[in-house]
């Protein structure tokens, strides 16, 4: 993991400082919320249903034991009221799909005193919120990943460093994402980014990046399109402000769903692209050159020094007689696990093990003060005091000696991470939707409970195999339900909470090939008969699947209109003849 | 950063036709357009008694200008105004950048329109060394603003060398 330095340090205080002194001004009177809003919000603190929610970063997904434990503290000290349901409590966190973990009950006249907690365990929420380069986010499996070309951290970090108080980008038309990865499978879903960064080495061995541009989902889904195969390493950084700074000139400012990165490269196409070509000729050429971010040798030697790999593991147990693990996997629910929710690992004697978010009566991704600080002593344990926040809102292990998997399977069991449905249905992405977040024109969770309580038998589940279910409460996406293989938004009418339903999504991994979008089945359903439709569609693929075919694989190969007409057979029996569709949305949602 | 008193400004813009040629007399602050109609009156050393060797003259640009439109005549500029219609809108801060990093401007370089004392980091990181802060806003808490950090992570226009070198090094 990246180490702090004296500098990180001090620039988190100073961070934290100025922060507090803006909120001080603001809660006097002399800091107007119009003029306040932006700064809040670059800080991780957005208004939210009940309370300002506060986003902090996990920097493309590493996180210590310590920096858990310390927002188990926040959760259990600061985010927690004592009145109203059980659910509405707080004392707990929720974690995004982008690395982040969301506060939903804080008061805002604690944020400072927050941000000096957070700051003392390096973390913070500085670009969490608002339009500004976001955190950069990257493969879970970066660093362990079999499948790796080149070990992204190092890079991410040096992103990280560059975006972080970019002045030049600090009031961008809108926000804007960046992912990189630097294996051969994506599992980033850098084709639905602003910009996607794939690591690669080229005929002479030299490392660059492929660029895409352009990415998004929202009400208007679109896939970034390539704008380099080949940057040098060195020069990515003014690749990266060749994009955003021909962005900030010349992205709409007029409205805000026509303002992501999205909209200008499909309105300008290759012209955009040349632009960034020609600014990213002027960076190199034309600059003067003391400020000019290039990366230098010994700053990347220096940089990857904090990633690497512990010291190989002994020799019988690097390499042992029974590599699967197996002789001590007697039972069937351990063998179970072991093929779910533990993942081949590039050093050998190594694996890294799923902490399934996923449970039965606890939304997608949250976590109570208590189970952060147990995953915190899982980590401690069986994992060299690192975790991973993964894309699919669970954690992940990174260094699991593979002679503790038996033991660190029952301590997972017993502490409610040992769920073995990584992958599977009820591994789905949501968002907080209409019980905490004030965008969203349904409520996303009492869904995704229905969901999984219609399908909580496992057998069922992995019978069922592999298959991306996402759901978003609103058309601004947090639950990525265009790449969901099945993906269910929530749209309001009249007051009243509908859902549309989508199949064939793909979010570019490989479970699922090329990123796409996927098709609207017909007008939404209400509530009650999503899980009815979602059943449908299963039992659809379960009829006319081929051996060994993924739902994706049938949805590909027949098309979405079996699904379509399986979907529909339920709703006549339902009560919604005049069910709306995307087109009658009167909601405009505006996300910050 | 110099913050700017309107009082005590030298600086006046010009009440004339957006295409007409402006009367010569110092510190005027012109727009595009009446520059360009101007410039020719400026241009040394044709005549070396010309106002315009002792005349200094500046040029207020939107935040949608194409720069190259003015960066021929930037060696011939004491003062180049950068709009903030809109605080929230920063396209002026790429524009500072490429003046400063790209083009070499070496001139007064100020930030107007609606200017807040918590932007005052990033314009002076941008290149601008002068803002006229909007009514209203504190000049104290302008000067405080700018004290938080004492350092960055990327290169800008106060920090050559960017942390990327200097803990390298």
């Amino acid at each position: 993991m990246y180490r702090y330095t004296d500098f990180d340090r001090s620039f988190l205080r100073a961070r934290a400082a100025q922060f507090r002194h803006q909120l001080a001004r603001h809660l006097a009177g002399e800091l107007s919320d119009d003029a306040f809003k932006p700064w809040r919000l670059q800080n991780g603190w957005y208004v939210q249903r009940h309370a300002p929610m506060l986003r902090v970063a996990v920097p493309y997904g590493e996180l210590s034991a310590f920096q858990l434990r310390t927002l188990a503290r926040v959760a259990r000290e600061f985010d927690h009221r004592d009145v109203g349901q059980a659910s509405e409590r707080g004392g707990f966190g929720h974690f995004t799909t982008r690395h982040n973990l969301q506060f939903n009950w804080i008061p805002l006249a604690a944020a400072a005193d927050v941000m000096d907690v957070l700051a003392q365990a390096d973390l913070h929420g500085i670009q969490t919120s608002g339009n500004c380069i976001r955190n950069i986010t990257s493969d879970a499996w970066a660093g362990i990943a079999p499948d790796e070309v080149v070990d992204p951290r190092p890079y991410c970090e040096l992103l990280r460093q560059w975006s972080t108080l970019h002045p030049e980008f600090a009031f961008l038309p809108r926000k804007f994402k960046i992912a990189v990865t630097g294996a051969k499978e994506d599992r980033t879903a850098s084709a639905w980014h602003d910009i996607g960064l794939g690591l690669r080495r080229n005929e002479h061995g030299e490392v660059g990046f492929r660029v895409s541009v352009g990415g998004g989902m929202g009400r208007t889904p679109l896939l970034g399109r390539v704008a380099a195969e080949f940057v040098p390493w060195s020069q990515i950084l003014l690749f990266l402000e060749a994009i955003v700074r021909t962005y900030n000139l010349y992205g709409r400012r007029d409205q805000l769903y026509k303002s992501r990165i999205k909209i200008l490269v499909r309105a300008e196409g290759q012209r955009f692209l040349d632009a960034v070509q020609q600014e990213f000729a002027a960076l190199l050429g034309d600059d003067d050159p003391a400020a000019t971010n290039l990366i230098p040798q010994s700053r990347l030697d220096a940089m990857s020094r904090h990633f690497e790999a512990p010291a190989p593991l002994p020799e019988d147990e690097a390499a042992p007689a029974d590599p699967q693990g197996v002789a001590s996997a007697s039972s069937p629910a351990f063998t179970r696990w072991l093929q779910r929710n533990v993942h081949d690992h590039r050093v050998a004697g190594y694996r890294a093990v799923t902490l399934s978010l996923k449970r039965p009566g606890q939304p997608p991704g949250d976590v109570s003060a208590q189970q952060m600080e147990a995953a915190a002593e899982l980590a401690e344990r069986f994992s060299r005091s690192e975790l991973r926040v993964t894309h699919r809102q669970n954690l992940l292990l990174p260094w699991v000696r593979r002679v503790d998997l038996p033991a660190l399977w029952s301590a997972a069991r017993e502490l409610g991470f040992g769920l073995p449905n990584a992958g599977l249905l009820s591994d789905m992405i949501a968002c907080p939707g209409g019980d905490l977040c004030a965008l969203a024109n349904a409520r996303s969770l009492p869904l995704a409970a229905a969901i999984a309580e219609r399908f909580d038998d496992l057998d069922q589940q992995h019978d069922i195999g592999d298959i991306d279910l996402h759901i978003s409460g609103c058309i601004n996406s947090c639950g990525h339900h265009h790449s969901g293989h099945i993906g269910i938004l929530g749209v309001d009418k009249d007051g009243s909470e509908w859902y549309q339903v989508t199949v064939g999504g793909t979010d570019g991994s490989a479970r699922g090939g090329q990123a796409e979008a996927g098709k609207v089945i017909g007008p939404a359903f209400s509530a009650e008969e999503v899980p009815d439709a979602v059943e449908a569609l299963i039992d659809t693929y379960l009829g006319q699947r081929w051996p060994g075919e993924r739902f994706i694989d049938t949805v590909r190969r027949l098309g979405s209109m079996p699904f379509r007409q399986a979907a529909d057979a339920i709703r006549a029996a339902g009560l919604a003849p005049a069910a709306p569709g995307l087109a009658d949305q009167t909601h405009e949602p505006v996300i910050a | 950063m110099k913050l700017i008193d309107p009082r005590l400004d030298p600086w006046h813009t010009a009440a004339a036709e957006p295409g007409a040629p402006v009367r010569l007399r110092p510190h005027l602050l012109l727009t595009l357009a009446q520059w360009r109609a101007t410039r020719d009156a400026w241009l040394p050393p044709l005549a070396p008694d010309r106002l315009s060797a002792r005349v200094p003259v500046g040029v207020c640009l939107d935040n949608d200008a194409e720069l190259s439109d003015v960066v021929p005549d930037l060696h011939l500029l004491s003062l180049v105004v950068l709009q903030f219609p809109k605080w929230t809108d920063g396209r002026a801060y790429s524009q500072a950048r490429l003046l400063r990093a790209r083009h070499r401007y070496g001139g007064e370089l100020r930030a107007s329109g609606q200017v807040l004392a918590d932007m005052l980091p990033l314009l002076a990181r941008t290149g601008f060394d002068s803002a006229q802060l909007e009514l209203g806003q504190d000049r104290a808490t302008a000067e405080r603003a700018l004290g938080w950090f004492g350092g960055h992570y990327q290169v800008d226009a106060r920090h050559a060398l960017p942390w990327f070198l200097r803990e390298a090094a």
